[in-house]
């Protein structure tokens, strides 16, 4: 709210675009640290539509987390300038539309697998045996049946990201914001959880922005790629991917239309470096 | 050092041996009066000492009692105060700003030295006794319970945050079961040290308790009797150690 009219007072007169749900709107957006002398996000703008799955590509330290972190709420009020729409609504923290995935997998080393699969829908207040059900299935869907009781200490690092995405999936959120989620994995154990990641989307096709700095993984599971510069973070690219749907990303590694789209979005990349 | 390793029960036999060598050494040196028996007792005096106080006379379990009553309850009131002093810490860091460098200036005033104030206050009773247990424990809880508040995982917060969890969730479900192993050291740390707390209390100034009853002995130049209560109370150290460690894996099997 107070990020709405502030911006209503620094940039746009009115809110040109108006998000539906399920959709992020971001409009000539600015991020500066003031206090630190950091402008991290230049004059962006960018829509997703409700059940597009849209990754954002980007040198490190390019605003790729600031910006999700704006949409998120998790910033103070007075670093940014501009309009975003979560959902139709202005950015708050804790907004239960939004569903978020960090890169560490942020698990809680004293709940089970289970435990931790239901902890978003215990905190947002979801019924016990709802959230339970829920957790079930998708621990399931990660495959990790048999793993329910199992802590995250004796889980390897690709099976405690499969219990994030559990989580992640179990809140009944229409827009799923995910920084870097499988950034610290191996390539092997990355394949496989981006199919798992993308098996998970395609049963409900909930909004998903994904950040990461892996083209390939970025191509293999989006709608559309967004390439930005490095810092001031700018939109360089939009990269509609053509790909048909439902897609296996290691199928796609034999595809050649794959390989030319990766070969486009890693040219915008390095002009974005170069400038 | 490529040492074969020794089977269990070989490593078991070894030391059985050797303490009996030990003891038999000791046994030797007295009976034999090479070194004077008011020094060094004698390891037949002190199983007499015992069996006659444990089994005959009670009254080394007595003591014992009132020993454990004294640690349990200065270590009950010490750990209380010392998690919930940390707590409010954790969650009011303006009220720690404040506090903090008055009661670690507290903490570094040498305890004994505060014994014969708490004799004034408290009597000669338990009461002065628990309260140089407690004076010990509840510093050391205090500590580590703060040490714990602080090193929730900051992924966990900003977690947290994005699912909108209140304060009290966030202290319920991130912070305090976080902290939960550390403050567990602290009470371990603080049964010892309540024990010690009221054996040096009972030492300067008892008639009761097993401190008490080394100043006794040791008075009197009973000198297996005091080796018979130092052994009781190692092994009294022991089982607490013990007590607590398995406490701890039922309580933190998750680690
Ligand atoms: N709270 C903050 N205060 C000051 N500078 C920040 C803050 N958060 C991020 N930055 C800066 O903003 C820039 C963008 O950071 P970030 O969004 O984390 O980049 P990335 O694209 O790698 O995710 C970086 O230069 C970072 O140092
Ligand atoms: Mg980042």
């Amino acid at each position: 709210m107070t990020l709405m009219e502030k911006s209503l007072g620094t940039v746009l007169a009115e809110p040109t675009i108006s998000g539906g749900p399920g959709s992020v709107v971001i409009d000539n957006v600015s991020i500066e640290f003031k206090a630190a002398g950091v402008l991290a996000v230049s004059n962006t703008s960018l829509n997703v539509a409700s059940g597009e799955f849209v990754s954002i590509v980007g040198p490190s330290g390019c605003g790729k987390t600031t910006l999700l972190n704006l949409a998120a709420g998790l910033l103070p009020p007075d670093v940014a300038s501009g309009t975003v729409l979560v959902g139709g609504k202005p950015p708050v923290r804790g907004n239960r539309d939004i569903a978020y995935m960090l890169a560490r997998d942020a698990l809680c080393p004293w709940r089970t697998a289970l435990g931790n699969a239901e902890l978003g829908a215990e905190i947002r207040g979801v019924p016990a045996e709802v959230r339970r059900a829920r957790a079930l299935d998708l621990l399931d869907k990660v495959s990790l049946k048999g793993f329910e009781n199992a802590y995250p200490k004796a889980l390897s690092q690709g099976m405690r990201q499969r219990v994030a995405l559990a989580r992640t999936f179990g809140l009944d959120s229409p827009i799923l914001l995910m920084d870097e989620p499988f950034g610290a994995l191996d390539a092997q154990t990355k394949l496989q959880l981006e199919d798992v990641l993308l098996g998970l989307w395609q049963r409900e096709r909930r909004t998903i922005v994904f950040i990461t700095h892996d083209l390939s993984e970025a191509v293999s599971m989006s709608d559309r790629v967004i390439v930005m510069s490095a810092r001031p973070g700018r939109i360089i690219a939009d990269v509609p991917i053509n790909l048909g749907r439902p897609r296996s990303v290691r199928a796609l590694q034999k595809d050649p239309a794959y390989h030319e789209l990766y070969a486009y979005v890693w040219t915008k990349l390095e002009e974005g470096l170069s400038q | 050092m490529n040492e074969a390793t020794w089977s269990s029960g070989r490593i078991w036999i070894t030391r059985l041996v050797v303490v009996v060598a030990f003891f038999s050494f000791w046994e030797w040196i007295s009976v034999t009066r090479r070194v004077d028996p008011i020094l060094i007792g004698a390891p037949s005096g002190i199983l007499h000492f015992m069996y006659q106080e444990v089994f005959v006379t009670h009254s080394l379990l007595e003591d014992f009692a009132y020993t454990l009553t004294a640690t349990l309850l200065a270590f009950g009131l010490g750990s209380v105060g010392g998690i919930l002093t940390g707590m409010l810490f954790v969650m009011r860091p303006n009220i720690e700003a404040v506090l903090s460098p008055l009661l670690m200036a507290l903490n570094s005033m040498p305890r004994i030295a505060l014994a014969p104030l708490f004799l004034i206050w408290f009597g000669l009773g338990i009461g002065s006794k628990i309260a140089l247990g407690f004076s010990l424990t509840y510093f050391i809880v205090l500590t580590n319970t703060v040490a714990g508040g602080r090193g929730v995982n900051p992924d966990h917060i900003t977690l947290a945050h994005t699912l909108g969890a209140s304060g009290s969730q966030i202290f319920r479900k991130f912070t305090l079961p976080s902290a939960v192993p550390v403050i567990f050291n602290g009470l371990r740390l603080g049964l010892v040290f309540a024990l010690l707390g009221v054996i040096g209390g009972e030492i300067l100034a008892s008639e009761h308790g097993l401190g008490g009853a080394l100043q006794l002995l040791a008075a009197s130049f009973k000198t297996s009797g005091v080796f018979a209560v130092i052994i009781f109370l190692a092994m009294v150290g022991v089982g607490i150690t013990f007590i607590m460690s398995w406490l701890e894996n039922r309580l933190l099997k998750w680690r």
